[in-house]
């Protein structure tokens, strides 16, 4: 109990009040652990865990590939992939320089220098450096197979990105419309087309679509009608005596309603889920700090 | 909250601020304090004393905090019941970042907690991990989580199990999973950055009910468009509180809700306070009294 309760305990208690009020204290040697120490520390133990989750991950592929569950296939792409990388990272390095040229093997090398009649010598790059030296396997594996890879996935987010949009935007209620109109208004304004779209066209368009409203509400035709005649008459009217000026009034102009979306309605939004989070990170670490919560070390 | 109550936080407020104007004071050769600070630091042991005091409130008292609903967190029963059903496995994704994150740590007690109710439903649970600290600390909640519930025969440490590091690498091992298990329900409970939307759209299109929580902002709209439910920023770090019901935790909600309340009046007093200063009826300026 004390070694697997109270002692944790201590120790974040101890640490994080360290850590916390340590930001206060005029304190070299404290504000070098806070800063420097602490975060080296958790480095330290983080690269030697990540032996436990090799070994974890090693586990379970072989296990995929001896109970031949489904997707084996993959678990021995997995292992073989694992190898390969711990090889070419520990065991091989490459990089093997004859003048400019670089070889894979030394034995390339050589027999490169000795079909030249070079009077020049093989440079081997040094252990460590090899992983980000032009010519060495595990830079060449990072750069043809690891660059590529990643870079596929995060090119999915486009597609992504397109696919939760369509759905985000159906407009299904009065939020979703009003989040399709923002979205609309964002993307045309932030596009050079949208600086084209003269600031009277959407108010015409306004007027069309307070027209629908009307319709939609109330039961006299002649009254939509009115409505709809009313607001082109206003719109030309304004129009005229303002010159019909491309950028004007403004709060039509797309660039700048979308600047004013996105730095008034949005921005607040924004930062008020902002605080929200700030005062939760606040609260939940004094809770660990404390002792208060102890789910972390399992004490439910 | 009660005059005594009232009575407390004042009298606490005071003290903490003599406190630190003492401090602030002290001559310079035992001077150790960091006067620029000197705000922070009043708020922050504000903070501290409102939620010691809450805790001590709720502890004796027998009157419930009330809560109010999270459908997030209401629904976590849900899934796993649709998990049960189906007779599919629950994904629960803690993030990518490591157990130095707030976050992070979050979500492995969420983790506790659902862990708890898969061993009462006797429902799978698979938990792909970034980093390997995470992995044993997820370990721990899990297997505590079944032991509490009477059902260590069905904590397997397999369960939580390591992907990799990397960030893309991570999300293509999890989306894999996602298109080979397919899971009845998907939980994201963490920090998240870019691979949010890999995970969320690859569960929506499995047809996974899809419960997310996150303090990383930018994720957030990510989160709403494809999860069924979102919990948002400090509805994520109330999670532990609302599933554990437990009366201390409960009771460092209300002191978010507390010091929300003191910041939404200072804000007010600030926007007045400037507004004078600016209309030029009075020479206090607030932002210089805060050094900023």
């Amino acid at each position: 109990m004390i070694l697997r309760r109270y002692i944790p305990i201590g120790i974040v208690a101890f640490f994080g009040s360290l850590t916390l009020f340590g930001w206060f204290i005029e304190n070299e040697s404290i504000e070098a652990f806070v800063n420097d120490d602490a975060t080296q520390w958790y480095d330290i133990i983080a690269s030697f865990a990540i032996f436990l989750g090799a070994l974890n991950l090693l586990k379970l592929q072989f296990l995929k590939v001896v109970k031949r569950q489904s997707g084996w296939q993959y678990s021995v792409i997995a292992i073989a992939s694992f190898f390969f990388a711990f090889i070419i990272g520990f065991f091989m390095k490459g990089a093997f320089f004859v003048g400019e040229e670089v070889f894979f093997t030394q034995r390339a090398a050589e027999n490169a220098l000795l079909a030249s009649g070079s009077s020049d010598s093989v440079r081997a790059v040094e252990w460590g450096a090899h992983i980000s030296t032009e010519g060495g396997l595990f830079k060449w594996m990072f750069d043809n197979i690891f660059t590529p890879l990643s870079a596929t996935m995060f090119a999915l987010l486009a597609f992504y990105v397109a696919s939760a949009s369509y759905r985000a935007f159906r407009a299904r209620n009065f939020e979703a419309t009003l989040l399709l109109l923002a979205g609309i208004i964002i993307m045309l304004g932030r596009v050079p087309i949208g600086g084209l779209i003269t600031p009277w066209m959407i108010m015409y368009l306004l007027v069309f679509v307070a027209t629908i409203f009307a319709n939609t509400y109330l039961k006299s035709r002649k009254i939509v009608f009115g409505v709809f005649v009313a607001g082109l008459a206003l719109v030309t009217a304004m129009g005229t005596s303002m010159g019909w000026n491309p950028t004007e009034p403004a709060i039509f102009y797309l660039p700048s309603l979308q600047e004013w979306i996105y730095t008034v309605p949005n921005l607040a939004g924004a930062r008020a889920i902002m605080i929200g989070i700030g005062l939760g990170i606040i609260v939940t670490s004094l809770r660990y700090i404390f002792g208060l919560e102890k789910s972390y070390i399992g004490d439910q | 909250m009660n005059n005594q109550q009232l009575k407390t936080y004042i009298l606490g407020f005071v003290g903490i601020s003599l406190f630190t104007f003492l401090l602030s004071s002290l001559p310079d050769s035992i001077h150790f304090f960091k006067s620029e600070r000197t705000v922070m630091f009043i708020l922050l042991l504000t903070i501290i004393m409102v939620m010691f005091n809450e805790v001590k409130q709720a502890r004796i008292s027998s009157d419930s905090i009330f809560l109010r609903t999270i459908p997030g967190l209401k629904a976590v029963e849900e899934a796993v019941g649709r998990s049960t059903e189906m007779g599919r496995p629950i994904l629960y994704v803690p993030g990518i970042m490591d157990m130095n994150e707030v976050e992070t740590v979050a979500g492995v007690i969420i983790l506790g907690h659902v862990a708890q109710m898969t061993a009462q439903y006797e429902t799978n649970l698979d938990v792909p991990v970034a980093r390997s600290i995470v992995m044993q600390a997820a370990r721990e909640s899990c297997k505590e989580a079944y032991l509490t519930q009477g059902r260590p025969e069905m904590f397997k440490e397999d369960m939580v199990h390591y992907v990799t590091d990397d960030q893309f690498a991570y999300a293509a091992g999890v989306n894999g999973i996602m298109q080979r298990d397919k899971p009845a329900a998907c939980m994201y409970m963490g920090k998240f950055y870019a691979e949010s939307l890999l995970f969320a759209e690859t569960g929506n299109s499995i047809g996974a009910i899809q419960i997310a929580g996150t303090a990383s902002q930018a994720q957030i709209p990510f989160f709403v468009t494809a999860c069924d439910y979102t919990l948002m920023g400090e509805e994520y770090f109330a999670a532990s509180a609302y599933l554990s019901r437990k009366p201390e935790l409960i009771a460092g909600v209300k002191t978010q809700d507390m010091v929300k309340l003191i910041l939404i009046s200072f804000i007010g007093a600030a926007l007045v306070s400037r507004a004078l200063y600016d209309l030029g009826l009075t020479n206090f300026n607030l932002l210089n009294f805060l050094g900023l």
